[in-house]
């Protein structure tokens, strides 16, 4: 069965202060697909992501959904049906665990949806039910990271983006963030596309990879296609 | 007679003044993270709405008060749009944004002086006053008594709204990391722009206010800002409740201490209490570390 192409990164090049953070970078996610960015720090995962949310200047190229060019604008990326979970458990840490979900689902533009949205989500978290009215600044760093990803589900997205989902968590925790990670993808077949320098992991539950290096995608394919050329090896040893 | 009374009565009216500034320079800091010190100027300009629909055009005291509001909210509105947003769309520093709100503040008060004369107005003729009234041995005028209502009023819709409505949850994720607002999808730029219009409505008032209480003149925003401000950081900078806080300590502090010392150290014991909390407690009383 052919799967739609839902996100598309065509060609594009983002510079920041006239370095090229992106070069004629193209990569796609399909429906119901796991798809994994690897590389070195610096090589561009995680500018992808902002690239397709409206977070980093895109120089040249385009930014297609449903095989159909826009210019990405945070807040309006969100109403099309794609959810970004920032690097860093970055939670709203004066407001409640509740607050923090029902400013999720704020492009719901409905109060009932939004709290249906919250019981739905929460049976995915079953660890924050308890802490609905606590300050998430004092939840612990993967109750933050499950808060943000949970967050992101708010809007019931069709493409959800995560960059080092499991960046300073315990190995318990991080497992438990890519069995999460599964979970998202075949309840709900949300697309996923997710930054990660765990390798390893993020190989045993991705469909397809892309390994980037200095701006420019250096490899794609199958999980046991990258796992078995040598390409992540060189790019993270500096033999590219 | 003892005098503790007075001092309490004139300090709880200058905290409430202050807080009026304080809570709306606040909660404009609170989402743009920079020291608009435009906000000031707007009190002049609320002050002098009411001159002149009151005074000149001969308009009832109500609709003068509403149009007065009416122009200090649009005009922050205006300079929201017109200097500070596209300034920040071009990543501008805070340092730059001070400054243009500086730049604001000066050419608004040129501009008033420039049209009213830069000499002292009463708003008193608009209002017809009453005689003061005696309250536990202290006096204090019918006008006083708006303010204090209206500032805690105030006090009281900004916190419901930011704490039990949608819109102030917005707020309040946006003053939390602006950046995670719009991933969530959130218009931050028109969020702003509403907080101005509630911070600049507060401002409006206070200035509408003190001129009904004592006069108007073009510099009156100066004054009104800085004690705001002082305010606004021993509260605690982006805490609604930390400036009413603020405001009442400053105003208590203020008034008790000009009982001991000559009345023109007032601001010097202002800024004093400033720097105590610059250096001993720089997030305020219930600002975050």
């Amino acid at each position: 069965m052919k799967t739609e192409t839902l996100l598309q990164l065509k060609d594009v090049s983002v510079q920041y202060s006239g370095v090229h953070a992106l070069d004629h970078v193209t990569v796609t996610l399909d429906e119901g697909e796991i798809v994994a960015l690897m590389g070195p720090n610096g090589a561009g995962k995680s500018t992808i992501l902002k690239a397709m949310f409206g977070l980093a200047p895109i120089t040249h190229g385009e930014v297609l959904w449903h095989e159909r060019a826009f210019t990405p604008i945070s807040h309006e990326v969100v109403e099309r049906g794609i959810a970004f979970v920032p690097q860093g458990r970055r939670v709203f840490s004066g407001l409640t665990v509740r607050e923090n979900l029902e400013v999720g689902g704020y492009a719901n533009r409905d109060k009932k949806l939004t709290s249906a949205r919250i019981d739905e989500v929460l049976e995915l978290f079953p660890a924050l039910k308890t802490k609905l009215f606590v300050p998430s600044g004092s939840l612990s760093g993967g109750q933050q990271q499950q808060l943000a990803i949970a967050r992101g589900l708010m809007t019931d997205p069709k493409v959800l983006l995560l960059d080092e989902p499991s960046l300073g968590l315990a190995p318990k925790i991080v497992k438990e963030v890519f069995a999460l990670m599964q979970e998202i993808n075949a309840r709900r077949n949300t697309a996923i596309m997710v930054v990660e320098h765990n390798i390893k992991s993020l190989l045993s539950v991705a469909t397809r990879g892309y390994v980037l290096d200095k701006g420019r995608v250096v490899a794609h394919g199958k999980p046991k296609e990258l796992m078995k050329s040598n390409v992540l090896e060189n790019v993270f040893t500096g033999k590219i | 007679m003892s005098i503790v009374p007075q001092i309490i009565i004139n300090s709880i009216i200058a905290g409430s003044l202050y807080a009026l500034v304080a809570m709306g320079f606040s909660l404009i800091y609170s989402v743009t993270k920079f020291f608009n010190l435009a906000h000031g100027v707007l009190a002049a300009v609320g002050g002098y709405g009411v001159f002149f629909f009151g005074r000149m055009l001969g308009l009832p005291v109500m609709v003068a008060v509403a149009l007065g509001i009416l122009i200090a909210t649009l005009v922050g509105w205006l300079l929201e749009r017109c200097v500070f947003s596209p300034l920040r769309s071009r990543k501008s520093s805070a340092l730059v944004l001070l400054v243009a709100s500086l730049g604001a503040f000066t050419a608004i008060q040129a501009l008033i002086a420039l049209l009213f004369g830069s000499q002292f107005l009463t708003l008193a003729p608009i209002l017809e006053g009453g005689s003061p009234f005696t309250v536990a041995g202290a006096t204090i005028t019918d006008v006083q008594i708006v303010l204090v209502g209206t500032a805690l009023a105030a006090f009281v819709c900004v916190w419901l709204i930011l704490k039990k409505t949608s819109f102030g949850k917005v707020v309040r994720a946006t003053a939390d990391d602006e950046e995670v607002a719009k991933i969530v999808g959130i218009n931050t730029h028109k969020v702003i722009g509403k907080t101005f219009v509630i911070g600049s409505m507060l401002a409006g008032m206070a200035g509408i206010l003190s001129g009904f209480d004592t006069g108007i003149e073009p510099i009156m925003g100066l004054p009104l800002l800085l004690k705001g401000v002082i305010a606004a950081i021993i509260g605690g900078m982006g805490s609604v409740p930390g400036a009413l806080l603020g405001a009442y300590l400053l105003g208590f502090s203020e008034n008790v201490g000009v009982w001991f010392i000559p009345g023109e150290w007032k601001d010097a014991i202002s800024f004093s209490i400033l720097i105590l909390f610059l250096l001993l407690r720089p997030f305020g009383i219930l600002g975050r570390k």
